[in-house]
């Protein structure tokens, strides 16, 4: 390349040559600009396209390529404001059009005004980093155009007002991808949100839930056709999100409680197909479908209360499986909500003592829970809950009618055979034996132990016959121990060969409590809250941590137990006994906070513990298949063990291949040599 | 030996250089063919028993030479030592083949009848000879047959003494030498699937039901069966299969 002193030379030779004078550059330019000019004016014709490229070649060539941009931009903007002033005189609907035909003159200007200029785009414009000739005259019309006051204002004006028009059902004129900028969209969702909200606001006040939505469906939809065609497809995202708020979200609650039209309407009535839009249009907003949910369960529950819940179950399964898309999470809310019946309805004994039924109409409540539970397909579920709340009711004596209890027990074994009852029946004869055996033990006590120390009531539990699982015992009081230690004596003497522990989470206490100013107190609470509450007889203070500590009890208990005696409870607090409690009642019973019986992970806990007992009864079908018919093919091993098993539950056909798996394993079935799919049973 | 003529001494020789039999064969076949070299040839490869008795004593050297110092069994040195002496990796899938031969209990160990028996039915009583047999070795991974015995056989060799199941580790590292014969372009999904999903040590069933998978299921797994009785966690592996992997590839 030159250097600045060969440029010298360089000059001079070419001043031989080709006659550069310092006007050259001038009267070279002169002739570009007048090119330009005619361009502009639609006088191009008449131009020579390798005279023009070759004049721009040659002043970029003798570094007059300054020259050339300046000049270019300064000819750029005389054309561009004369035309900004004709677009402004344009009137009403003139004005789009003049700006349309305008944009296309200079679109095609500009493109001519390149190709002459292109060796200055090649090499002046990237040497110097200037914005190359295309990109130049963009940023030319936008500046001079478009952000000329008076031209952006209406024509922002005048496409919201377009795009209004159409939504409200009026043609619009095609503009086609012409001329979109960043300031645009935003005045425009607002006005869009503007808009939205008021429609939605109107329609709600006089439309049904299901016109309603299918009104939103159809907005939705043309806002999205509108995006493809006139708005640049980044702003369909945020457009979308403005009708389902506006739409949708604002107005959720409204429309799913909406009377004589609203979900709970659309579910009785079965309405496959408003339901099945409420689902699609409410999964895009947020907390729609919880929303959906949450409004169904509680229907659900209500209804089931009146015991007719089952028959509901095939319309439920219907309705998921057409309107709500199988979604799972609906099947889980479904299932956990007949769960909560089952519950319930092992609890009608309890509601039955609740309410003081009468005799005749115990047993038609009973029959009643009968007939549901033969359709239940989880029997096994119901039993675990049964047995549970069962064994609660007995243990803190809450069985007002003892003969509601036994009378529903008679008709499960009627239908479910012995092995389901003979563990309940196991349940009744340890209390039975117990009052036996505390009356052998007052009796042997003597009238000295009667004046010292607590009096204990033991109920003495068999531990297969229990559905709770055996825990460790607290540190009980000192006061208490020789009595305990009595009764253990008195009952190991009479019974060898047991072991007897304490389970002292499941007890309760009476205590006689003075506070100040002499008010007393009889107040019943569980074992633990005894044991804590013992630990102030001989201390006015004292912290979470010695109260653990000293009475061992597991944490999430002593929290609960603590929470029900005090307020909240912080792992630093320190407590002291309120010397100013008062109550109308002498005896006062403390609950405790409820460990929120059948709550999420109690359910699961039992959920898993059916699954685990599931197992070996799978397993003891596949054997017993095998045994007689020797050989057999997966599938048909699958469908017995379904058939023999249905009685109780329905196994999974993937559990079943599992436990098919584990008994291969274990060798007492091998896959046929030949072929894989059939079972053999092994001796 | 020094009551041999001349003659006789050399189609000894000779007998030796051509089958890499042992002396006391080559004398032995050369009597019972009258002394005619090409009558000795045919009845030494016609009577492969008579390689094996003879040079018991040649195996019962070779293995001393591996077996370890304080036990009657070849160990891990023993066997190191054996692989470098045939110039061969130790991960090379070759000594599986070799110690399906042997029908060895575990991986890392020969007892003396599997070295030595393994040997015999191998027709081999040399390292040199061993050495010659590698390519015939190797060649068999091509059987079908032969094979899925070794892939059977790999599972009870790999595994724990005493343990029923096959760690997840190993598992996957001999799927990649044994696959790697196969060309089964699902085998690195299905170790990564199991690493992430299963985590647990693989069943026998499960092991051979792979090799059947691999063979029958195309790598697209459109001709899969889900009646098809596979375990449980090949089902799995299809389903994570199809849902994520092969997405993209259709």
């Amino acid at each position: 390349m030159n250097t600045p002193k060969k440029r010298n030379f360089k000059i001079e030779a070419f001043k031989h040559r080709v006659e550069v004078d310092p006007k050259y550059a001038e009267k070279t330019w002169k002739v570009l600009e007048h090119a330009i000019h005619e361009i502009y004016n639609h006088n191009a014709s008449g131009l020579s396209f390798e005279e023009l490229y070759r004049n721009a070649y040659n002043m970029v060539l003798h570094k007059f390529g300054d020259k050339l941009y300046s000049g270019l931009i300064a000819t750029m903007t005389l054309h561009l404001k004369e035309i900004s002033k004709s677009i402004e005189a344009a009137q009403g609907g003139l004005f789009l059009e003049e700006l349309n035909r305008k944009w296309g003159e200079h679109n095609k200007a500009l493109q001519m005004i390149r190709d002459i200029l292109m060796y200055m785009d090649r090499t002046y414009v990237s040497n110097n980093n200037k914005t190359p000739v295309h990109e130049l005259g963009l940023s030319l019309w936008r500046e001079h155009i478009i952000h000329s006051e008076n031209i952006r204002s209406r024509l922002l004006n005048m496409l919201l007002e377009q795009i209004y028009r159409e939504r409200t059902g009026e043609m619009l004129s095609d503009l086609g991808p012409s001329v979109y900028q960043e300031d645009f969209e935003k005045p425009f969702l607002e006005v869009s949100a503007s808009f939205y909200s008021g429609e939605s606001q109107q329609f709600i006040e006089c439309c049904s839930c299901g016109e309603y939505l299918k009104k939103a469906e159809r907005w939705l939809n043309e806002e999205m056709e509108r995006v493809t065609h006139y708005l640049d497809p980044k702003s369909e995202p945020k457009i979308t999100s403005v009708v389902e708020r506006e739409m949708i979200a604002n107005h959720m609650q409204r429309l799913v409680h909406m009377e004589n039209s609203g979900l709970v309407d659309m579910l009785v009535n079965d309405r496959y197909e408003d339901l099945g839009r409420m689902y699609s249009l409410f999964r895009r907003v947020p907390d729609g479908l919880s929303t959906i949910r949450d409004v169904m369960t509680s229907h659900l529950r209500e209804k089931g209360k009146q015991l007719h819940l089952l028959d509901e179950k095939d319309k439920y399964d219907k309705i998921i499986g057409s309107s709500f898309n199988n979604d799972k999470t609906f099947l889980n809310a479904l299932t956990s909500s007949f769960e909560y019946f089952i519950n319930l309805n092992g609890r009608a004994p309890e509601f039955i003592s609740l309410y003081g039924v009468s005799e005749e109409d115990v047993e038609a409540v009973l029959d009643k829970v009968m007939t549901l539970f033969r359709y239940l397909q989880e029997k096994d579920v119901f039993e675990k809950y049964y047995k549970q709340h069962l064994a609660k009711r007995l243990l803190y004596g809450k069985t007002v009618s003892d003969d509601a209890e036994r009378s529903l027990i008679v008709k499960l074994k009627t239908e479910c055979g012995y092995q389901f009852t003979s563990k309940l029946e196991g349940m009744f004869t340890d209390l039975k034996t117990s009052q036996d055996t505390m009356q052998g033990f007052s009796a042997g006590q003597g009238p000295e132990a009667a004046g010292e120390g607590p009096a204990i009531v033991v109920q003495v539990l068999t531990t297969g016959s229990w559905p709770m699982q055996p825990s460790a015992a607290c540190n009980l009081p000192a006061e208490l121990l020789p009595v305990c230690e009595r009764f253990r004596a008195y009952y190991l003497g009479t019974h060898t060969g047991r072991r007897l522990s304490w389970q002292t989470n499941m007890g309760t206490a009476d205590l006689r409590v003075a506070f100040a100013r002499n008010q007393r107190h009889e107040l019943n609470v569980s074992t633990h809250q005894m044991c804590i509450l013992m630990l102030f007889n001989s201390a006015d203070r004292l912290g979470y941590r010695e109260i653990e500590q000293a009475t061992e009890i597991p944490a999430a208990d002593l929290r609960r137990c603590l929470q029900s005696l005090a307020c909240d409870v912080g792992d630093d607090d320190a407590f002291f006994v309120n010397d100013a409690f008062a109550s109308k009642y002498y005896k006062v019973k403390i609950g405790t906070v409820a460990a929120q019986k059948d709550s999420e992970p109690e359910k699961q806990e039992t959920r898993q513990r059916v699954e685990e007992d599931r197992k070996p009864q799978i397993e003891a079908a596949i054997v017993r298949i095998m045994k007689s018919r020797r050989v057999l093919d997966h599938n048909n091993v699958v469908a017995e063990v379904t058939r023999q098993l249905q009685s109780r539950f329905l196994p999974n056909p993937v559990v079943i291949k599992k436990r098919i798996e584990s008994l291969i394993e274990r060798e007492f079935l091998e896959r046929d040599k030949a072929d894989r799919k059939l079972y053999r049973y092994l001796a | 030996m020094h009551k041999l003529a001349r003659g006789h001494r050399d189609k000894i020789q000779q007998f030796m250089m051509i089958t890499g039999a042992g002396d006391k064969v080559a004398l032995q076949a050369l009597k019972a063919s009258d002394w005619h070299l090409d009558g000795a040839l045919d009845i030494f490869y016609s009577h492969p028993q008579i390689r094996g008795v003879i040079d018991s004593r040649r195996l019962e050297e070779l293995y001393q030479r591996y077996k370890d110092p304080y036990g009657d069994m070849i160990m891990v040195d023993g066997i190191t030592q054996l692989c470098s002496d045939m110039q061969v990796d130790p991960q090379d899938i070759v000594m599986l083949v070799l110690s399906w031969h042997m029908k060895a209990a575990t991986m890392c160990e020969y007892s003396r009848e599997e070295f030595i028996g393994g040997l015999q039915s191998l027709g081999v009583d040399s390292l040199e000879k061993l050495q010659e047999k590698i390519p015939a070795l190797r060649t068999e991974l091509k059987d079908e047959q032969k094979f899925r015995e070794i892939y059977n056989f790999a599972f009870g060799w790999a595994k724990e003494k005493g343990q029923k199941s096959l760690a997840l580790d190993t598992a996957i590292g001999m799927w990649q030498l044994l696959f790697a014969e196969k060309n089964w372009p699902l085998v690195d999904e299905w170790c990564q699937f199991l690493q992430v999903r299963h985590n647990k040590a693989i069943s026998r069933d499960t092991w051979s039901q792979l090799l059947e998978f691999a063979k029958t299921v195309d790598p697209s797994l459109t001709n899969y069966d889900p009646e098809g009785a596979w375990p449980y966690l090949i089902d799995e592996f299809v389903e994570h299969a199809t849902q994520n992997v092969l997405a993209p590839r259709r």
